[in-house]
């Protein structure tokens, strides 16, 4: 029994979803693991049968040229498109079932609580312009999550004080720099308590100083037990935060480890070819 | 002749107000349903934008006024015309907002939606927490525009008798040989464009607080 069918077995058994996260870190579930996947296009196929997991506390980044998938795959792992084929699954939430044609079916009510697993910050970070920095952080949790707006405002300025913008609390967006609001768009997602944290392209605006900020921010959010699942194409950011890659070349995983490994010795002669140009 | 003026720009006062609080959420819902994925309706709304914005307000006055009599045989008393210009400046200028409406939605960024969608808002929670203050931003100088011709239209009342501002300055004209009437008419009409100008910019001011 390979470790993916012991995982199969151990999750089919807890189809219904277990509200208590501890559960799956008892049972060693991975926060968010993906199988099998595939994602056409008008008969392109973009994703061929992709499987990726993240680990609570773990980094995992995706790396490859543009067009590779990368986007595709994010797109679909946070919900805003749908893989037409494979299993997804958030901790033990199995989110996606398989129909008689054996393509993936979304139910309403497993993406919904699926969508309470994970947060995303975007790469042009699509904060409500109209919103104070605190309304940003504080609106989903009161009016999705129905959760006491007091305690909510408690915890979202405890959150702005770790991400160092207290003092902006009660700015709109567009009185931010990009890296300003790239961390509002964090404590927005980390407000929600999502148990994986996406990053789309973490750092393609940021200069040295802030990439630098940034990957502490990751890296003490890995710490406290979050899952991090970063897309990018700068290959230096990959290695210095994660604790793993996977390549991404032409909608397939072709190579997959420990950051230094994959980054330092590929295997993958296209993968060599690719990190060789990369560092021109 | 002061007197006669006033009971008219009352009237038109009425006409006006009556229009702007029946078109502006009438206006919404033929937007949104010009917006619907559900196709019938959207076509249907798409039909109606562009018949009442395709025709003179004039001519749908007259088509809402004879409607009972021909379509319905039923006879209209005296109070009928000024009914009649209502519910057709209501109908005519929701069409007008609606498309406006409509363009102030689309232009809101798809991002906007999927960043509401990923932190688990309704589609209704999003149209209104998200999209909608947004939107009420983006379309307010093109409200302003409609809403000082608005004031102005309220004198096509005239052709069903209505006795608002225009048609009592006329009777004016008529009776006194004396363009005067007219004259104080037209600045009862500019006066009223400025305050709407001037209250249009102080709520335009308020929402200057983002940008986005």
């Amino acid at each position: 029994m390979t470790n993916a069918e012991k995982h199969d077995a151990r999750a089919s058994r807890h189809q219904i979803p277990v509200p208590d996260a501890s559960v799956s870190q008892i049972l060693g579930l991975p926060a968010v693991y993906v199988k099998g996947a595939r994602k056409s296009f008008s008969g392109r196929e973009v994703l061929h049968d992709v499987s990726l997991s993240i680990a609570r506390g773990e980094v995992v980044s995706v790396i490859g040229p543009s067009g590779a998938g990368k986007s595709t795959l994010l797109r679909c792992l946070t919900l805003l498109d749908t893989f037409d084929a494979g299993e997804l699954y958030y901790g033990s939430l199995r989110v996606t079932e398989r129909d008689e044609n054996g393509r993936a079916s979304y139910s309403k009510d497993a993406s919904a609580k699926a969508r309470m697993q994970f947060g995303i910050v975007f790469q042009n970070y699509n904060l409500f312009p109209h919103f104070t920095v605190m309304r940003n952080v504080c609106d989903a949790p009161i009016a999705v999550q129905g959760r006491d707006p007091a305690k909510v405002e408690a915890e979202a300025k405890q959150i702005l004080e770790r991400l160092g913008l207290a003092e902006h609390a009660e700015k709109v967006p567009n009185q931010l720099s990009g890296g300003q609001q790239q961390r509002v768009a964090i404590a927005r997602a980390l407000a929600m308590h999502p148990k994986v944290l996406y990053f789309d392209e973490a750092t393609s605006a940021l200069d040295p100083r802030l990439t630098a900020d940034m990957r502490r921010i990751i890296r003490e959010l890995a710490a406290d037990g979050m899952a991090i699942g970063i897309v990018t194409h700068e290959m230096g950011f990959a290695r210095d935060v994660s604790d793993r890659v996977a390549f991404l070349l032409d909608g397939r995983i072709v190579e997959e480890g420990p950051a230094e490994e994959v980054m330092e010795n590929p295997t993958d002669a296209r993968v060599r070819e690719f990190l060789a140009t990369a560092e021109d | 002749m002061m007197g006669m003026l006033l009971s008219g720009y009352r009237i038109s006062m009425i006409i006006f107000a009556v229009t702007l609080v029946g078109s502006i959420p009438l206006g919404m819902l033929v937007a949104l349903g010009r917006l619907s994925k559900f196709k019938p309706l959207s076509l249907l709304m798409q039909l109606f934008i562009s018949v009442l914005r395709g025709t003179p307000l004039m001519l749908q006055m007259f088509a809402v006024s004879f409607m009972p009599y021909y379509v319905f045989g039923l006879k209209t008393d005296a109070n009928f015309p000024m009914i009649a210009v209502l519910i057709s400046f209501v109908i005519n200028y929701a069409a007008y907002f609606a498309e406006i409406y409509r363009s102030g939605i689309q232009s809101i960024p798809r991002g906007q939606y999927e960043a509401a969608e990923v932190l688990g808002y309704s589609s209704r929670q999003t149209f209104q927490r998200i999209v909608l203050p947004q939107v009420v931003k983006r379309v307010l100088p093109a409200m302003g525009n409609e809403v000082v011709t608005l004031v102005k239209d309220t004198s096509l009342a005239f052709s069903l008798g209505v006795l608002e501002m225009f048609t009592q300055a006329r009777a004016i004209v008529t009776s006194q040989r004396t363009m005067a009437a007219f004259a104080v008419a037209a600045l009862i009409y500019w006066v009223t464009c400025l305050i709407i100008e001037y209250i249009m910019r102080r709520i335009e001011k308020k929402l200057d607080y983002y940008h986005d």
